[in-house]
């Protein structure tokens, strides 16, 4: 990956500074069917569009920020810094991708 | 032999430099290049090609084409007419069964031809299946350019810089130079990278930009990285301007023969006999569409060469047109049923903008239907491009040559790619066999896969194709321009190759020890000292240390950090007293289980949370996510690199502690799951007393500079009671003997803490908790699998990673094994169905083909009531 | 043979699309094209059409490494991968069209204890299911790829490797091919350049596509379009567990042969193998964040050229020609999410990663009977997309890598 992204703290870095945690979802407010659980455990929107995202500074000043991207382009149209958020955020994808052969 | 000297020759006849053709010395002078030197001494066949292993001479001159690659010093496919000659250089040919000369192959040449069609390998050797490997060996064997040393080594250096710019010029040509001293002029500060290659001899080195060359953009990547070949150093461009001045390529004609040896593009003219002072031949034909034709004749008549004949496109449309040779070579060509004899054909089909890496920046490419090329169009932002790249005719008017040529009726072959020896009848007949869209097409004859990168085959295979199909160019549109732009080396890729490794401040001591160490994710750790037996026995009956350090460490503390933690955490803290520890496992909100480790309430406000060795990044980034949007008034801090720790085990751990404190290290004093400060050795700790290898212990935890100090001051003040260091290896063995569980082992991506023998810790009588609500539809479901521990009825040590197995199939699997001297059995932890998961049941394990039965056993299998553990 | 001197066409030129089939299938690919062969061959029914919205294989069939091999983790997964391993054996025949399958073996190094723990797992799971599949130590890997750097001063020593000697590659294209020719004589019609834009239904059940070339009505629609798998199942309202990311592969200039073995290292993310053709084709792991953007991109090749030359020093010198970059459709899991759909007449074939080339003589077959029968054939039945839903996961996810 090479496209840049715009760190809140830090300005424009290279994607590879970065970890990805995917969509921003919401966790539900309240106690969850099962197959709500599983809505919100499992699936993504994966637009190809405009899509609200978590990213983490990894390799940088580990701040945690939203970014605004275009899955089509990856042209990253804004970010913005972690903040207390009301109920409803749910927590980004654990980690990156894991360790598993690809082929 | 060499024509007089010119001012404007490359060569400098006052040194002599020696390489080695096919382990024969040749002589040329420095400024030459290994294909002119060769071309000096006579040779005129450079190579075999891919599949009719047909002689090819120097075409292009100019690094594009494949018909002078080469083996140097080892590396395969060297474009040896770019390549500068070096003292003891070894060459040699590739690709060829006997010599260039004389090639056994060429056989496929001659006889080939009706049973090797395009794609032919797709229609044959399919009966019998058996006979396929053979076939397929052959196949791959007459396949490939360039053989590889497989015994060598690295043998280079390759570094990486990373370099910025303002405006970045791709191309030193007059169009770019311009660019350069413009933008200069601006004040800008300007980089311009050149391949080297430009017939002006030397680039001026000018002041107001920086001048690199030779040296090539490999492409123009997202958020306009340019990375460089500049040699052995790969240069990261990022610049704010990208003006890309790559100029254009000179592209042949399609007619039968175009590949004999002989046949020259006019570059290959100039560069032969201006830089090199080289007569390309003795009588010369000239078949141009444009004005570089022209000036290569005058070039052959300055050299000497008498040119028999020129042919120019633009006035004249002939209507056949073929060369013919002998051996290869080219003798005669034919024009209209007009032959004419000649050693030299230059054949210039006009020339097509090098757009690949304006291409990649983002461009359209549009064919230009009036001068029958490609031309970008749309550049992204931030990139321009300038010259003939830009697709300005500077050199007047060309005619767009026709698709192909007809020949005589003698036939011979006519290339479309000379990379892969496709030929205008492959084209033909791939388009009738249905492959009736460009990119099929491509994939199907491979025209444009070869090492030219389609540099001389993508314009000409997309003239032919639109002919064919009787459809516009314009409408049939370019197969997708794929980096690299030109070749480039995995070394150079590579650079020198750091990977990451992580030790801990007492790596020197394990090794001065004689440890094996081994990997743990990042970590480095020992796996032992040697005697892992001994190592276990030590900390059963004495007392032994192992470097912890790797444990991820992390300070939480503020006035909301129990209700973090109780919100992050299945377990509870509200009711841990400062000075306890708790051990605690985390989960995600599908029920998962992440990570482990202790938590030590250090104050009512200060809690201290240790994770696994390779957790602890992604522990943090957690909790840092949580604390951000949940916004309590909590901090974070990592100090896993800023601490070391020792686990001190073992029933003499604590007399040897007390040596070493002044803390009271009493039973009573200091229990089992308390947390203390204070000084050991001088040394300011944190002092945990856990068991995870299931002895009398202590978890030191200090700055880590001082962990060499304390380190040899346990082993020295411990010596007596007989204090050894164990490993990873005996640690395992220890924690499986109390069938403790290690998080990532024992429990993979889809183990829960109920299933896995943990809800003892789970509360679900807390409001909400990550991963509560899947936890409690995992409880109302009943589990799937069970992790248990067993013994082994016979003693046998099942593999890790080993299958439970019932009516011959797999139903659960070995994550832990090992023999155990103080259990005296082979012991285990396994994930069970629930139906063989109580105490006794009995389970057989696949051992090397056979099935070996087991006992269930739910409590650890040493010291199960923990009596040794909380002594 | 004799096909070599007369020229026939593969398949009819591109038709007007009918106003009416029984079976319409979205993606030109080599699954889409499986199903459509199968559905003629195995069943006879004719009356279908491939959608593709480009040339047929333009997607991930015609960009991913090729690798063929059922040494998977799960019974469920490797029982499934292993019969879609015999049915590609035997492919070349039935197509009667020469897929250059090379059946030249597959090495996964391990590079530490812990992967030599997966790797145990997966060879014993293998074997209890009749496939060749073992763990072999150093002295073993040596002799089947002498050209490893099998020294100890390396970065990530090789302790072992789980060695199966019927994985292999195939020419990707030819599948492709093989299956479009096999489909069209069996009277499918394949619509290359025909674009789904919208899925008609009425009560629960599919009626009819929307296509760039007009409306088409149908009672079952098969989505195989990998990376584009949740945007045609938001046409029908049906949302899939899947992200979509890039997946990165590159070859070098042709060489003789080197090497005849393909050697995966998952520590190093990195993938090797020579094709029939002498490239050394090297891919690596998927990028991690989502995106339809299919770029190649610059690191890939340095942090793969990296990783090769840690394994085959002796390719220092040898240069890359090509790189290129697919769409994957990631599943939780890493399994396939194969099957009906809440949606009557709305089957898919998705979310296989990095997999799904190997899988599409199997596809083909049991989606085939599906839609035949109206049953789900036992052996994809764990792959419903119901699981996700039911939390009954196939999970081909080795174990995190995590260790005290």
């Amino acid at each position: 990956m090479s496209f840049l992204l715009s760190c809140p703290n830090c300005g424009p870095r290279d994607v590879n500074e970065f970890a990805y945690a995917g969509e921003v979802t919401s966790r539900p407010a309240e106690r969850p069917s099962v197959r709500e659980l599983a809505t919100y455990v499992h699936f993504r929107r994966n637009v190809a569009g405009v899509q609200q995202e978590w990213w983490f500074h990894r390799f940088g000043c580990e701040t945690w920020f939203r970014a605004e991207r275009d899955t089509r382009t990856n042209a990253v149209l804004a970010t913005e810094a972690a903040h207390a958020e009301p109920d409803g955020q749910a927590a980004p994808a654990e980690a990156a991708v894991p360790d598993v052969p690809a082929v | 032999m060499r024509l007089p000297p010119s001012p404007e020759e490359r060569i400098d006849r006052s040194r002599t430099v020696t390489f080695f053709f096919e382990g024969e010395p040749i002589e040329a002078y420095a400024g030459d290049t290994i294909g002119s030197a060769l071309f000096a001494a006579g040779r005129r066949v450079f190579s075999r090609s891919f599949k009719y292993h047909r002689p090819r001479g120097l075409l292009c001159c100019s690094g594009h084409c494949p018909n002078c690659l080469m083996q140097v010093d080892g590396a395969p496919s060297v474009r040896v007419c770019t390549a500068p000659v070096r003292e003891g250089t070894r060459v040699r040919s590739q690709n060829v069964l006997g010599s260039l000369d004389r090639d056994l192959l060429a056989v496929v040449d001659k006889v080939g031809g009706p049973f090797t069609p395009v794609g032919f390998y797709y229609r044959t050797m399919i009966r019998p299946r058996r006979a396929w490997p053979y076939y397929e060996r052959f196949l791959r064997r007459v396949a490939g350019l360039g053989t590889i040393d497989k015994h060598a080594r690295r043998s280079s250096r390759f570094d990486t810089e990373h370099r910025r710019a303002e405006v970045l010029v791709i191309g030193g040509g007059p169009s770019g130079l311009d660019a350069a001293r413009a933008a200069a002029r601006d004040g800008r500060r300007v980089v311009l990278v050149d391949e080297g290659l430009a017939l002006d001899a030397q680039l001026p080195r000018e002041d107001g930009f920086e001048t690199i060359a030779p040296a090539r953009a490999i492409g123009i990547y997202e958020g306009g990285l340019v990375p460089v070949d500049a040699g052995d150093v790969l240069l990261r461009f990022r610049a704010e301007r990208v003006v890309v001045a790559s100029g254009a390529i000179e592209q042949p004609l399609l007619f039968p023969g175009n590949d004999l040896v002989g046949v020259l593009l006019p570059s290959a003219v100039r560069r032969l006999t201006r830089l090199w002072s080289l007569r390309p031949g003795e009588r010369a034909v000239v078949i141009t569409a444009d004005d570089r034709g022209l000036a290569a004749a005058e070039d052959l008549r300055r050299a000497g060469t008498s040119v028999a004949r020129v042919v120019d496109l633009r006035t004249t449309q002939p209507a056949q047109m073929a060369a013919r040779g002998s051996h290869g070579r080219v003798r005669s060509v034919s024009v209209d049923g007009d032959s004419v004899d000649c050693d030299v054909l230059v054949m210039s089909g006009g020339s097509q903008p090098a757009y690949s890496l304006l291409a990649q920046a983002g461009a359209r490419v549009e064919y230009d239907g009036t001068r029958g090329i490609f031309v970008p169009r749309d550049l992204p932002p931030h990139v321009e491009a300038v010259g003939s790249a830009a697709g300005e005719g500077a050199r007047g008017a060309a005619a767009v040559p026709a698709a192909s040529y007809r020949g005589t009726e003698s036939g011979g072959r006519c290339f479309v790619c000379i990379c892969e020896d496709v030929t205008d009848k492959d084209v033909k007949r791939a388009i009738a066999e249905g492959f009736d869209s460009i990119e099929l097409a491509k994939r199907y004859t491979t025209v444009t896969m070869g090492p030219c990168q389609g540099r001389l085959c993508h314009l000409p295979s997309i003239r032919l194709y639109a002919r064919e199909t009787r459809a516009e160019e314009a409408t049939i549109g370019t197969t997708t321009a794929r980096p690299p732009w030109a070749p480039v080396r995995l070394g150079l890729l590579a650079g020198r190759g750091h990977e990451p490794a992580k030790r801990t401040s007492l790596h020197h001591r394990h090794k001065e020890l004689g440890a094996q160490m081994m990997w743990t994710g990042e970590w480095r750790r020992p796996h032992s000292y040697g005697d892992v037996a001994a190592e276990v026995r030590a900390v059963h009956e004495g007392v032994g240390v192992i470097d912890v350090s790797t444990l991820g460490k992390l300070l939480v503390s503020g006035p909301d950090a129990v209700s973090f933690l109780e919100r992050l955490y299945p377990n509870r803290f509200g009711d841990l007293k400062p000075g306890r520890i708790r051990y605690a496992v985390l989960g995600t909100d599908a029920g998962r289980i992440m990570d482990d480790g202790t938590i030590g309430r250090l104050s009512e406000r200060d809690f201290y949370v240790t994770t696994t060795s390779t957790g602890a990044e992604t522990v943090l980034a957690w909790f840092e996510w949580w604390n951000a949007v949940w916004g309590y008034d909590v901090s974070v801090d990592n100090v896993t690199g800023a601490l070391a720790a020792l686990n001190v085990a073992g029933p003499r751990s604590r007399a040897l502690l007390a040596r070493l404190t002044e803390l009271d290290v009493s039973p009573d004093g200091f229990g089992y799951l308390d947390a203390r400060e204070a000084r050991v050795a001088g040394v300011p700790c944190l002092l945990l007393r856990i068991g995870f290898v299931g002895e009398l212990g202590y978890e030191l935890h200090f700055p880590s500079p001082y962990a060499e100090y304390l380190w040899d001051t346990l082993l020295e003040r411990g010596a007596d009671a007989g204090i050894r260091p164990f490993g990873l290896e005996p640690q395992r063995i220890l924690r499986l003997e109390k069938a403790h569980v290690i998080v990532g082992q024992d429990t993979d991506s889809e183990s829960n803490a109920l299933d896995a023998n943990m809800s003892w810790l789970v509360k679900f009588d807390k409001d909400d908790f990550v991963g509560k609500w899947a936890l409690e539809h995992v409880r109302e479901r009943g589990p799937r699998e069970r992790l248990v521990g067993f013994e082994m009825a016979n003693g046998t040590v099942p593999p890790e990673g080993g299958q439970i197995v019932v009516d011959g199939l797999p139903a659960g699997r070995v994550t832990s094994a090992r023999w155990s001297d103080a259990v005296g059995k082979a012991i285990g932890l396994a994930w069970v169905p629930p139906a063989l998961a109580d105490e006794d049941s009995r389970i057989e394990i696949r051992v090397d083909g056979r099935l070996e039965p087991a006992l269930v056993r739910l409590r650890p299998f040493f010291d199960p009531d923990d009596e040794r553990l909380r002594a | 043979m004799r096909d070599i001197f007369r020229t026939r066409r593969m398949w009819r030129p591109r038709g007007e699309l009918k106003d009416r089939y029984d079976v319409v299938i979205v993606g030109g690919g080599s699954h889409g094209l499986a199903t459509a062969y199968y559905l003629a061959k195995n069943h006879g029914i004719t009356n279908v059409a491939v959608l593709e919205q480009s040339y047929i294989g333009s997607g991930a069939a015609g960009r991913n490494t090729t690798i063929v091999r059922s040494n998977y983790r799960t019974p469920e997964g490797a029982r499934f991968y292993q019969r879609s391993v015999e049915l590609y054996e035997r492919l070349s025949r039935e197509l009667d069209f020469n897929l250059l399958f090379s059946q030249q073996g597959h090495l996964t190094l391990a590079h530490s204890d812990r992967a030599l723990i997966t790797m145990t797992e997966r060879a014993e799971v293998n074997q209890l299911l009749g496939i060749d599949s073992r763990v072999v130590g150093p002295p073993e890997v040596a002799r089947l790829c002498p050209e490893l750097d099998l020294s100890h001063d390396v970065t990530w020593p090789i302790l072992g490797a789980l060695y199966h000697p019927r994985g292999g590659i195939i020419r990707h294209d030819a599948v492709v091919w093989g299956l479009a020719r096999g489909a069209d004589r069996g009277g499918v019609e394949i619509h290359p350049y025909t674009e789904v834009t919208g899925i008609e239904r009425s009560n629960g059940r599919v009626t009819g596509v929307r296509t760039t070339r007009g409306d088409i009505e149908c009672d079952t629609i098969v989505s195989a379009t990998a990376g584009w798998s949740t945007l045609v199942a938001d046409l029908a309202d049906v949302r899939l567990p899947i992200t979509t990311h890039i997946l990165q592969a590159f070859v070098t200039e042709p060489l003789k042969p080197f090497l005849d073995v393909i050697v995966v290292s998952s520590q190093m993310h990195v993938y090797v193998s020579q094709t029939d053709r002498g490239e050394i084709l090297i891919g690596a792991e998927i990028e991690p964040y989502t995106t339809y953007r299919g770029t190649s991109t610059f690191p890939f090749l340095e942090y793969s050229a990296r990783h090769v030359l840690e394994l085959f020093p002796q390719l220092e010198n040898v240069s890359v020609l090509r790189q290129w970059t697919g769409l994957c459709d990631l599943s939780p899991d890493y399994s396939p999410i194969l099957g009906v759909t809440e949606v009557d007449g709305f089957v898919v074939s998705a979310g296989w990663g990095t997999y799904g080339f190997k899988a599409a003589p199997i596809v083909g077959t049991t989606l085939a009977e599906l839609i035949s029968t109206g049953r789900t054939p036992e052996l994809i039945a764990p792959f419903t997309l119901e699981r996700f839903y039911t939390d009954t996961l196939v999970s081909e996810l080795a174990a995190a890598a995590v260790s005290h």
